[in-house]
């Protein structure tokens, strides 16, 4: 059933007017602060500040940085998991248990997952009790507050991600294609790094382009996990807002943190365009 | 096709997978395991068994109003979501016109701009306004951080959509509205339960958004958890932790009732 006109734009009124009030206009509200200075004139002093000074730089680099890694490190570890799940798993049950698993942290608060680290690396953690009862170090180690905890926090959070991003490609990639390469003489592994992988990138580009655009705004997993030792762009924001009352850095800071995640996603929008269509080919 | 027997590969491969199995589910064990020690500090395993903390946090006044908030924002702010989302996804689907591109990115941007960043914006704009730091602010931030998954899953179930049955809808007299209401709801209802399920645990867990714009007395859980954890660990506060995982196991098996987990898992 079509809509006339007449119906589009009474269905759209309300959507549209909410989402301009209490998303745009405020949107438009920081982009403005962002071009003020503390006593209210205009001046781009603040983006100066951001990429003048070597402190907010430096904690834009660390914050890029380390979104590289904990993209790399999902990808390495996500990757077989997806694979496995969707090429391996023969039980329906087993599979369905596996979502669970995966998709039961997304549901769970950052707070609660970095609160389960906290438990498992402290220094009276089950991970250094278990070392320390296995012998293999004497004392209990720091393994906590410091970018080793980070890291591996926001790994956890970021996961399921890239496991779920990579099935959801994976699932609709014909096996058969893998299975012909292997009756073409291919061993198992060139047969999967020649046909499957490559038909996988698109996922693992999605993937990838997701986990990296939420780490770069990610505030409360390493919030927790560094102790507030180490800086990253979404603390230097929350910092300007709740303690040091530079809301006008804040704004600029916050329009820099948007400035990048809109590039990060259209080049997502890009790659998924060229991802999609193989997959129309393929009927 | 025959069975090949399990190379050094294969075996690789399932335990890397098993391993990052358990990798996912161990913190989320832990809590839940330890929130039920006896002793008065967090500790694995357990010593003993007891609800203590349970009972601590639950007859904390505090927590109960934090919780209560919580889950009055997620209900309010998806009801509202369901009731603005639901008309975009049917004109995205069911009218062509220029702009359609773009209505829908403004109504799935929200999913993929930096909460902190919403937050920040909804506090100058509370500021301007003069709702800062109340109700009404935390609630519009949530209406529109949910909006696009409603959105999302009813242009998915729109999308499968036979339109025969409301062609005979139509044709044996059904006004537009009524056709809406008799016809296509309840069909495509299992994307909008879908929908609201991941909209409440969004709102549910959101720490970014709210952060900006809470007091004291006006405080979602994960904020008044994560207030409390950057001081103090211990298990009163895994217990309350525990307590969101229970929410969170709960929404996940009724969102495989609905939609099924692999659906929603690879949607």
């Amino acid at each position: 059933m079509q809509l006339s006109r007449k119906w589009v734009l009474a269905l759209l009124c309300a959507p549209v007017t909410f989402l301009l009030a209490f998303f745009i206009v405020p949107f438009i509200l920081i982009v403005i602060q962002s071009f003020q200075t503390q006593d209210g004139a205009w001046a781009a002093d603040n983006y100066a500040k951001i990429f003048g000074e070597g402190y907010y730089w430096a904690t834009l680099f660390d914050t890029f940085r380390l979104s590289l890694w904990v993209t790399v490190c999902c990808f390495i570890i996500g990757y077989p998991l997806a694979y496995y799940i969707v090429r391996r798993i023969e039980s329906r049950w087993v599979r369905r248990l596996m979502y669970i698993v995966i998709i039961t942290p997304l549901f769970t608060s950052n707070i609660v997952r970095a609160f389960g680290w906290i438990v498992l690396l402290g220094r009276k953690g089950l991970i250094n009790d278990t070392l320390v009862g296995a012998g293999i170090i004497d004392r209990p180690i720091a393994l906590l507050y410091g970018q080793f905890s980070i890291i591996l926090g926001l790994v956890y959070i970021m996961l399921p991600f890239m496991v779920l991003t990579i099935a959801s490609v994976l699932q609709n990639i014909d096996k058969s294609l893998e299975d012909a390469a292997r009756d073409l003489g291919c061993n198992a592994w060139t047969a999967f790094l020649k046909v499957t992988f490559p038909l996988s990138l698109p996922g693992v580009v999605a993937g990838s382009l997701i986990i990296f655009t939420l780490t770069v705004s990610a505030y409360v997993t390493p919030s927790i996990l560094s102790g507030g030792r180490e800086l990253v762009m979404s603390m230097l924001i929350f910092q300007q807002y709740g303690a040091i009352l530079n809301f006008e850095l804040g704004a600029a800071l916050s329009v820099v943190l948007l400035v990048t995640t809109l590039i990060l996603v259209v080049f997502y929008m890009l790659v998924l365009d060229r991802g999609s269509k193989p997959s129309a080919a393929r009927g | 096709m025959e069975r090949r027997a399990p190379s050094l590969g294969q075996m690789l491969l399932s335990a890397s997978a098993w391993i990052t199995i358990l990798f996912l589910a161990l913190p989320l064990v832990i809590i839940v395991s330890t929130s039920f020690t006896a002793s008065a500090f967090l500790q694995f395993p357990p010593a003993g068994f007891s609800l203590k903390w349970y009972a601590q946090f639950l007859g904390d006044r505090s927590y109960l109003d934090s919780l209560a908030l919580s889950g009055w924002l997620a209900v309010s702010a998806t009801a509202t979501a369901v009731v603005l989302g639901v008309p975009v996804a049917l004109v995205l689907t069911r009218a062509q016109f220029k702009g359609s591109r773009a209505l829908a990115a403004l109504f799935l941007s929200p999913l993929i701009l930096p909460p902190i960043v919403i937050g920040a914006a909804l506090l100058q704009f509370g500021t301007s306004t003069g709702i800062a730091r109340t109700f009404w602010v935390l609630y519009v931030g949530h209406v529109v951080l949910v909006i696009p998954y409603i959105v999302r899953t009813t242009l998915a179930s729109l999308a499968g959509f036979n339109n025969s049955l409301e062609e005979a809808a139509q044709d044996l007299g059904a006004s537009a509205v009524s056709t809406f209401f008799l016809i296509t709801l309840p069909l495509i209802k299992p994307g909008i339960i879908a929908g609201s399920l991941f909209a409440i645990i969004i709102s549910w867990i959101n720490v970014e958004l709210s952060m900006f714009n809470t007091t004291a007395s006006l405080m979602p859980i994960p904020v008044k958890l994560f207030n409390y954890i950057q001081y103090n660990v211990d298990p009163m506060i895994a217990a309350v932790s525990a307590t969101t995982i229970y929410v969170a196991i709960i929404v996940v098996v009724a969102l495989d009732r609905v939609i099924g987990i692999d659906r929603a898992a690879t949607n």
